[in-house]
Protein backbone atom coordinates (compact mmCIF):
# COMPACT_ATOMS: atom_id res chain seq x y z
CA UNK A 1 0.00 0.00 0.00
CA UNK A 2 3.05 2.21 0.92
CA UNK A 3 4.42 4.20 -1.60
CA UNK A 4 7.55 4.67 -0.13
CA UNK A 5 9.02 1.66 -1.41
CA UNK A 6 12.88 0.74 -1.03
CA UNK A 7 13.53 1.22 -4.68
CA UNK A 8 10.55 3.03 -6.28
CA UNK A 9 8.91 2.60 -9.52
CA UNK A 10 9.46 6.19 -10.96
CA UNK A 11 7.83 5.13 -14.42
CA UNK A 12 5.05 3.75 -12.91
CA UNK A 13 4.31 6.93 -10.43
CA UNK A 14 4.78 9.08 -13.00
CA UNK A 15 1.90 7.79 -14.63
CA UNK A 16 0.12 8.59 -12.18
CA UNK A 17 1.53 11.76 -11.32
CA UNK A 18 -0.87 14.79 -9.79
CA UNK A 19 -2.58 16.90 -12.40
CA UNK A 20 -1.56 20.31 -10.33
CA UNK A 21 1.28 20.97 -8.24
CA UNK A 22 0.41 20.08 -4.67
CA UNK A 23 2.17 21.08 -1.46
CA UNK A 24 1.85 17.92 0.25
CA UNK A 25 3.96 15.70 -3.03
CA UNK A 26 5.78 12.94 -1.97
CA UNK A 27 9.56 13.30 -2.60
CA UNK A 28 9.10 10.08 -4.49
CA UNK A 29 6.93 11.40 -6.54
CA UNK A 30 8.74 14.62 -6.72
CA UNK A 31 11.65 12.60 -8.26
CA UNK A 32 9.68 10.39 -10.68
CA UNK A 33 8.25 13.35 -11.86
CA UNK A 34 11.40 15.12 -12.57
CA UNK A 35 12.73 12.23 -14.10
CA UNK A 36 9.81 11.68 -16.27
CA UNK A 37 10.04 15.87 -17.21
CA UNK A 38 13.85 15.50 -17.94
CA UNK A 39 13.83 11.80 -19.41
CA UNK A 40 13.56 10.06 -22.82
CA UNK A 41 9.73 10.01 -22.12
CA UNK A 42 9.38 13.81 -21.62
CA UNK A 43 7.41 14.14 -25.13
CA UNK A 44 5.09 11.54 -23.93
CA UNK A 45 4.73 12.48 -20.27
CA UNK A 46 3.76 15.64 -21.38
CA UNK A 47 1.19 14.81 -23.42
CA UNK A 48 -0.38 13.02 -20.55
CA UNK A 49 -0.50 16.01 -17.98
CA UNK A 50 -2.13 17.86 -21.13
CA UNK A 51 -4.62 14.78 -21.49
CA UNK A 52 -4.78 14.89 -17.78
CA UNK A 53 -5.37 18.64 -17.43
CA UNK A 54 -7.98 19.09 -20.12
CA UNK A 55 -9.58 16.17 -18.92
CA UNK A 56 -9.91 17.66 -15.13
CA UNK A 57 -10.99 20.89 -16.48
CA UNK A 58 -14.03 18.88 -18.06
CA UNK A 59 -14.61 17.58 -14.50
CA UNK A 60 -14.93 20.81 -12.62
CA UNK A 61 -17.30 21.38 -15.56
CA UNK A 62 -19.58 18.63 -14.72
CA UNK A 63 -22.94 20.51 -12.80
CA UNK A 64 -23.28 20.25 -9.23
CA UNK A 65 -26.51 19.44 -7.93
CA UNK A 66 -27.08 23.18 -5.98
CA UNK A 67 -27.94 21.45 -3.01
CA UNK A 68 -24.64 19.44 -2.99
CA UNK A 69 -22.57 22.56 -3.69
CA UNK A 70 -23.76 24.30 -0.94
CA UNK A 71 -22.78 21.40 1.18
CA UNK A 72 -18.84 22.20 -0.17
CA UNK A 73 -19.39 25.61 -0.44
CA UNK A 74 -18.44 26.84 2.70
CA UNK A 75 -15.38 24.43 3.48
CA UNK A 76 -12.87 22.63 0.98
CA UNK A 77 -14.12 18.61 0.71
CA UNK A 78 -10.00 18.00 1.69
CA UNK A 79 -9.21 19.90 4.32
CA UNK A 80 -5.88 21.10 5.06
CA UNK A 81 -3.30 18.74 6.56
CA UNK A 82 -2.86 20.11 10.15
CA UNK A 83 0.70 19.39 11.14
CA UNK A 84 -0.14 18.01 14.77
CA UNK A 85 3.02 19.32 17.22
CA UNK A 86 2.73 15.90 18.43
CA UNK A 87 3.21 14.48 14.95
CA UNK A 88 6.07 16.79 14.45
CA UNK A 89 7.62 16.40 17.66
CA UNK A 90 7.68 12.62 17.00
CA UNK A 91 9.28 12.78 13.38
CA UNK A 92 13.14 11.02 13.50
CA UNK A 93 14.95 13.87 11.69
CA UNK A 94 13.15 16.42 14.46
CA UNK A 95 13.73 14.12 17.75
CA UNK A 96 17.41 13.84 16.66
CA UNK A 97 17.92 17.88 15.59
CA UNK A 98 16.44 18.44 18.93
CA UNK A 99 18.55 15.56 20.62
CA UNK A 100 21.63 17.88 19.02
CA UNK A 101 20.46 21.07 20.04
CA UNK A 102 19.57 19.53 24.08
CA UNK A 103 23.14 18.50 23.66
CA UNK A 104 24.89 21.36 22.51
CA UNK A 105 22.79 23.52 24.81
CA UNK A 106 23.74 21.34 27.42
CA UNK A 107 27.61 21.53 27.02
CA UNK A 108 27.36 25.35 26.61
CA UNK A 109 25.26 25.87 29.90
CA UNK A 110 27.53 23.52 31.41
CA UNK A 111 30.84 25.65 30.26
CA UNK A 112 28.98 29.25 30.81
CA UNK A 113 28.51 28.06 34.66
CA UNK A 114 31.96 26.48 35.36
CA UNK A 115 33.20 29.42 33.95
CA UNK A 116 30.81 32.30 35.58
CA UNK A 117 32.30 32.03 38.71
CA UNK A 118 36.22 32.24 37.38
CA UNK A 119 38.78 34.00 38.71
CA UNK A 120 42.11 35.17 37.76
CA UNK A 121 44.28 31.98 38.51
CA UNK A 122 41.25 29.57 38.31
CA UNK A 123 42.84 27.44 35.66
CA UNK A 124 45.74 26.83 37.44
CA UNK A 125 43.43 25.66 40.62
CA UNK A 126 41.50 23.54 38.49
CA UNK A 127 45.25 21.94 37.51
CA UNK A 128 46.31 22.06 41.02
CA UNK A 129 42.89 19.88 41.52
CA UNK A 130 43.56 17.67 39.08
CA UNK A 131 47.30 17.16 40.97
CA UNK A 132 44.94 16.42 44.17
CA UNK A 133 43.04 14.15 42.71
CA UNK A 134 46.26 11.41 41.82
CA UNK A 135 48.41 12.58 44.49
CA UNK A 136 49.08 9.88 47.43
CA UNK A 137 50.47 10.40 50.25
CA UNK A 138 54.09 9.07 49.87
CA UNK A 139 54.77 11.77 47.39
CA UNK A 140 54.75 14.40 50.05
CA UNK A 141 57.12 14.75 52.92
CA UNK A 142 55.97 13.15 56.56
CA UNK A 143 55.25 16.31 58.46
CA UNK A 144 53.16 16.50 61.37
CA UNK A 145 52.10 20.17 62.43
CA UNK A 146 49.41 22.62 62.68
CA UNK A 147 48.96 23.83 59.13
CA UNK A 148 49.14 27.63 60.34
CA UNK A 149 53.11 26.63 61.45
CA UNK A 150 54.38 25.84 57.48
CA UNK A 151 54.36 29.41 56.69
CA UNK A 152 57.36 30.10 58.09
CA UNK A 153 59.03 26.29 56.60
CA UNK A 154 57.87 27.72 52.75
CA UNK A 155 59.43 31.27 53.58
CA UNK A 156 62.76 29.83 55.47
CA UNK A 157 63.45 26.65 53.83
CA UNK A 158 62.04 27.56 49.58
CA UNK A 159 61.76 31.41 50.00
CA UNK A 160 58.01 31.56 49.20
CA UNK A 161 56.89 34.54 50.65
CA UNK A 162 53.26 35.14 52.05
CA UNK A 163 52.65 31.86 51.82
CA UNK A 164 50.21 31.84 54.64
CA UNK A 165 47.40 29.55 55.56
CA UNK A 166 44.28 31.44 55.94
CA UNK A 167 42.77 31.26 60.00
CA UNK A 168 40.22 29.07 58.95
CA UNK A 169 42.56 26.24 58.19
CA UNK A 170 45.48 27.05 60.40
CA UNK A 171 44.15 24.88 63.12
CA UNK A 172 44.17 21.59 60.99
CA UNK A 173 47.13 18.83 61.79
CA UNK A 174 48.72 17.91 58.80
CA UNK A 175 50.14 14.75 57.86
CA UNK A 176 52.66 15.72 54.77
CA UNK A 177 53.59 18.67 52.78
CA UNK A 178 55.80 19.00 49.83
CA UNK A 179 57.12 21.89 47.39
CA UNK A 180 56.99 21.35 43.35
CA UNK A 181 57.00 22.79 40.11
CA UNK A 182 54.15 22.19 37.92
CA UNK A 183 54.96 22.13 34.44
CA UNK A 184 51.99 25.38 34.39
CA UNK A 185 52.59 26.73 37.68
CA UNK A 186 55.79 26.87 39.59
CA UNK A 187 55.89 27.08 43.34
CA UNK A 188 53.40 25.26 44.22
CA UNK A 189 53.08 24.13 47.77
CA UNK A 190 50.89 21.08 48.73
CA UNK A 191 49.66 20.14 52.05
CA UNK A 192 48.21 17.07 53.32
CA UNK A 193 45.44 17.45 56.44
CA UNK A 194 44.42 14.71 58.28
CA UNK A 195 40.80 16.64 58.13
CA UNK A 196 38.72 14.92 55.74
CA UNK A 197 42.17 13.94 53.98
CA UNK A 198 41.31 17.63 52.55
CA UNK A 199 45.09 18.80 50.69
CA UNK A 200 45.69 22.59 50.75
CA UNK A 201 47.89 24.20 47.77
CA UNK A 202 49.58 27.50 47.80
CA UNK A 203 50.65 28.71 44.53
CA UNK A 204 51.16 32.36 42.88
CA UNK A 205 48.62 34.32 41.74
CA UNK A 206 47.97 34.69 37.95
CA UNK A 207 48.41 38.28 36.66
CA UNK A 208 46.41 40.20 35.09
CA UNK A 209 47.81 39.80 30.69
CA UNK A 210 47.65 43.53 30.00
CA UNK A 211 48.95 45.34 32.75
CA UNK A 212 50.70 42.88 34.85
CA UNK A 213 48.73 43.43 38.11
CA UNK A 214 47.79 41.07 40.47
CA UNK A 215 44.18 41.22 42.29
CA UNK A 216 43.35 39.85 45.56
CA UNK A 217 40.08 38.80 46.70
CA UNK A 218 39.74 37.68 50.41
CA UNK A 219 36.40 36.40 49.53
CA UNK A 220 35.69 32.52 48.73
CA UNK A 221 35.79 31.50 45.01
CA UNK A 222 35.16 27.85 44.06
CA UNK A 223 36.24 25.73 41.38
CA UNK A 224 35.20 21.94 40.10
CA UNK A 225 37.34 18.91 38.80
CA UNK A 226 36.35 15.42 38.22
CA UNK A 227 34.59 15.12 41.52
CA UNK A 228 36.66 17.25 44.00
CA UNK A 229 35.76 20.85 44.91
CA UNK A 230 38.32 23.40 45.73
CA UNK A 231 37.56 26.77 47.56
CA UNK A 232 40.24 29.69 46.41
CA UNK A 233 41.12 32.97 48.26
CA UNK A 234 44.15 35.10 47.49
CA UNK A 235 46.25 37.66 49.21
CA UNK A 236 49.37 39.25 48.82
CA UNK A 237 49.71 37.82 45.47
CA UNK A 238 49.57 34.15 46.44
CA UNK A 239 46.50 32.10 45.99
CA UNK A 240 45.07 29.24 48.24
CA UNK A 241 43.31 26.68 47.62
CA UNK A 242 41.66 24.13 50.10
CA UNK A 243 40.74 20.82 48.17
CA UNK A 244 38.50 18.04 48.98
CA UNK A 245 36.72 15.29 47.96
CA UNK A 246 33.44 16.08 47.37
CA UNK A 247 31.05 18.87 46.86
CA UNK A 248 30.89 22.97 47.38
CA UNK A 249 28.72 22.13 50.33
CA UNK A 250 31.29 19.86 52.02
CA UNK A 251 33.58 22.33 52.28
CA UNK A 252 31.15 25.25 53.21
CA UNK A 253 31.31 24.70 57.37
CA UNK A 254 34.73 25.44 57.43
CA UNK A 255 34.30 28.60 55.63
CA UNK A 256 31.36 29.65 57.55
CA UNK A 257 33.31 28.48 61.12
CA UNK A 258 35.51 31.80 60.49
CA UNK A 259 32.83 34.05 59.86
CA UNK A 260 31.33 32.97 63.27
CA UNK B 1 -19.44 6.95 -10.36
CA UNK B 2 -22.97 6.11 -10.01
CA UNK B 3 -24.07 7.83 -13.32
CA UNK B 4 -26.98 8.99 -11.71
CA UNK B 5 -26.52 12.36 -9.42
CA UNK B 6 -29.12 12.15 -7.82
CA UNK B 7 -28.08 8.27 -6.49
CA UNK B 8 -24.82 9.89 -5.48
CA UNK B 9 -26.75 12.79 -3.62
CA UNK B 10 -28.78 10.27 -1.80
CA UNK B 11 -25.65 8.32 -0.33
CA UNK B 12 -23.60 11.76 0.25
CA UNK B 13 -26.90 12.38 2.19
CA UNK B 14 -26.37 8.85 3.76
CA UNK B 15 -22.66 9.35 4.93
CA UNK B 16 -23.51 12.92 6.34
CA UNK B 17 -26.14 11.18 8.17
CA UNK B 18 -23.93 8.41 9.11
CA UNK B 19 -21.60 11.10 10.39
CA UNK B 20 -23.82 13.30 11.90
CA UNK B 21 -24.92 9.86 14.30
CA UNK B 22 -21.87 8.70 15.16
CA UNK B 23 -20.77 12.74 16.15
CA UNK B 24 -23.93 12.08 18.30
CA UNK B 25 -22.69 9.09 20.05
CA UNK B 26 -19.49 11.11 20.64
CA UNK B 27 -17.75 8.25 17.82
CA UNK B 28 -16.90 11.01 15.54
CA UNK B 29 -15.21 9.63 11.98
CA UNK B 30 -11.68 9.49 13.11
CA UNK B 31 -10.43 9.80 10.12
CA UNK B 32 -10.79 13.13 7.51
CA UNK B 33 -10.95 10.21 4.52
CA UNK B 34 -14.07 8.65 5.99
CA UNK B 35 -16.66 10.71 4.30
CA UNK B 36 -14.93 9.77 1.15
CA UNK B 37 -14.42 5.89 1.86
CA UNK B 38 -17.71 6.06 3.03
CA UNK B 39 -19.52 7.58 0.27
CA UNK B 40 -17.63 5.48 -2.55
CA UNK B 41 -18.70 2.33 -0.85
CA UNK B 42 -22.61 3.54 -0.61
CA UNK B 43 -21.86 4.70 -4.47
CA UNK B 44 -20.69 0.93 -5.21
CA UNK B 45 -23.35 -0.82 -3.44
CA UNK B 46 -26.06 1.27 -5.34
CA UNK B 47 -24.08 0.75 -8.59
CA UNK B 48 -24.65 -2.62 -7.85
CA UNK B 49 -28.18 -2.93 -8.34
CA UNK B 50 -27.54 -1.38 -11.60
CA UNK B 51 -26.82 -2.51 -14.96
CA UNK B 52 -23.20 -3.42 -14.95
CA UNK B 53 -20.64 -2.31 -17.93
CA UNK B 54 -20.45 -4.87 -20.68
CA UNK B 55 -17.46 -6.19 -20.08
CA UNK B 56 -15.12 -5.34 -23.15
CA UNK B 57 -17.09 -2.49 -23.57
CA UNK B 58 -14.27 -0.41 -22.80
CA UNK B 59 -11.19 -2.84 -24.19
CA UNK B 60 -9.82 -1.05 -27.19
CA UNK B 61 -7.22 1.24 -26.22
CA UNK B 62 -5.28 4.22 -27.95
CA UNK B 63 -2.41 5.82 -27.42
CA UNK B 64 -2.70 9.45 -26.25
CA UNK B 65 -2.60 11.76 -29.20
CA UNK B 66 -0.91 15.50 -29.11
CA UNK B 67 -4.51 16.64 -30.23
CA UNK B 68 -6.11 15.12 -27.37
CA UNK B 69 -7.05 17.96 -25.12
CA UNK B 70 -8.73 19.74 -28.21
CA UNK B 71 -10.91 16.47 -29.02
CA UNK B 72 -11.64 17.08 -24.96
CA UNK B 73 -12.68 20.34 -25.17
CA UNK B 74 -15.11 20.03 -27.96
CA UNK B 75 -17.54 17.26 -25.56
CA UNK B 76 -19.68 17.88 -23.00
CA UNK B 77 -18.56 17.33 -19.73
CA UNK B 78 -21.92 15.15 -19.03
CA UNK B 79 -20.60 13.01 -21.67
CA UNK B 80 -17.34 12.24 -19.29
CA UNK B 81 -19.47 11.75 -16.56
CA UNK B 82 -20.92 9.15 -18.34
CA UNK B 83 -18.15 7.55 -19.29
CA UNK B 84 -16.03 6.97 -16.52
CA UNK B 85 -19.83 5.56 -14.86
CA UNK B 86 -19.51 3.03 -17.44
CA UNK B 87 -16.47 1.69 -16.52
CA UNK B 88 -15.64 -1.47 -14.24
CA UNK B 89 -14.40 -1.11 -11.11
CA UNK B 90 -12.00 -0.41 -9.66
CA UNK B 91 -11.12 1.66 -12.60
CA UNK B 92 -14.03 3.79 -12.12
CA UNK B 93 -13.23 4.77 -8.59
CA UNK B 94 -9.46 5.36 -9.53
CA UNK B 95 -10.58 7.62 -12.58
CA UNK B 96 -12.62 9.33 -10.59
CA UNK B 97 -11.01 9.88 -7.74
CA UNK B 98 -7.70 10.72 -10.36
CA UNK B 99 -9.32 13.24 -12.37
CA UNK B 100 -11.08 15.19 -9.00
CA UNK B 101 -7.61 16.42 -8.87
CA UNK B 102 -7.89 16.62 -4.99
CA UNK B 103 -6.39 13.61 -3.94
CA UNK B 104 -2.77 13.24 -3.02
CA UNK B 105 -1.48 9.76 -4.01
CA UNK B 106 -1.27 8.51 -0.55
CA UNK B 107 -4.74 9.40 -0.29
CA UNK B 108 -6.02 7.83 -3.28
CA UNK B 109 -4.34 4.96 -2.10
CA UNK B 110 -5.98 4.50 1.16
CA UNK B 111 -9.25 5.43 -0.35
CA UNK B 112 -8.94 2.84 -2.77
CA UNK B 113 -7.06 -0.08 -0.86
CA UNK B 114 -4.68 -0.46 -3.51
CA UNK B 115 -0.52 -0.16 -4.09
CA UNK B 116 1.23 2.78 -6.39
CA UNK B 117 1.78 0.30 -9.25
CA UNK B 118 -2.14 -0.98 -9.83
CA UNK B 119 -3.77 2.57 -9.65
CA UNK B 120 -1.05 3.59 -11.65
CA UNK B 121 -1.96 0.80 -14.38
CA UNK B 122 -5.61 1.95 -14.21
CA UNK B 123 -5.47 5.12 -14.82
CA UNK B 124 -2.63 4.32 -17.83
CA UNK B 125 -5.08 1.98 -18.87
CA UNK B 126 -7.77 4.32 -18.17
CA UNK B 127 -6.60 6.94 -20.58
CA UNK B 128 -5.75 4.60 -23.32
CA UNK B 129 -9.49 3.56 -23.51
CA UNK B 130 -10.95 6.83 -23.52
CA UNK B 131 -8.44 8.03 -26.19
CA UNK B 132 -10.02 5.23 -27.86
CA UNK B 133 -13.57 6.72 -27.54
CA UNK B 134 -12.78 10.07 -27.99
CA UNK B 135 -11.02 9.16 -31.26
CA UNK B 136 -14.39 7.54 -32.31
CA UNK B 137 -16.66 10.20 -30.93
CA UNK B 138 -14.93 13.37 -31.32
CA UNK B 139 -11.87 12.39 -34.56
CA UNK B 140 -8.42 14.74 -34.00
CA UNK B 141 -8.84 16.87 -37.78
CA UNK B 142 -5.62 18.62 -36.87
CA UNK B 143 -3.13 16.24 -38.82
Amino acid sequence: MSIFQIRPNYSSLARCAPITEKPGTDRAMRVAIQRARRGKKAAPFGQQQAFDSAIAKLVRAIPVDAQVGDWFANESPIPSVKRRWKKILLNPAVLAIALAVAVIGGVFVYHVREHLRDFPGADKARRLLSVATSTRSVLLDPLQTDAGALSDLFFMKHRLEHYDIPAEFADFRTLGSRVFDDDEVHGVAQIWVVEKRMQFFLFPAGKNPKDGSVTDFSDWRFVELEGWTGAVQQRNGVCFMAAIRGREKDLAPYLEKRKQ
Amino acid sequence: MTGDASKAQAALQDTVREAALRSARDEPPSDRLWFFRDARWRCLAVSEQDLQAEPGILEEEAEISPGAPMQIEKLDPNQLAVWISAAPEPQRSALSLFYLDEFSLREMLVLLEMTAGELSELISSGRRQFQAWLDAATPYEGE
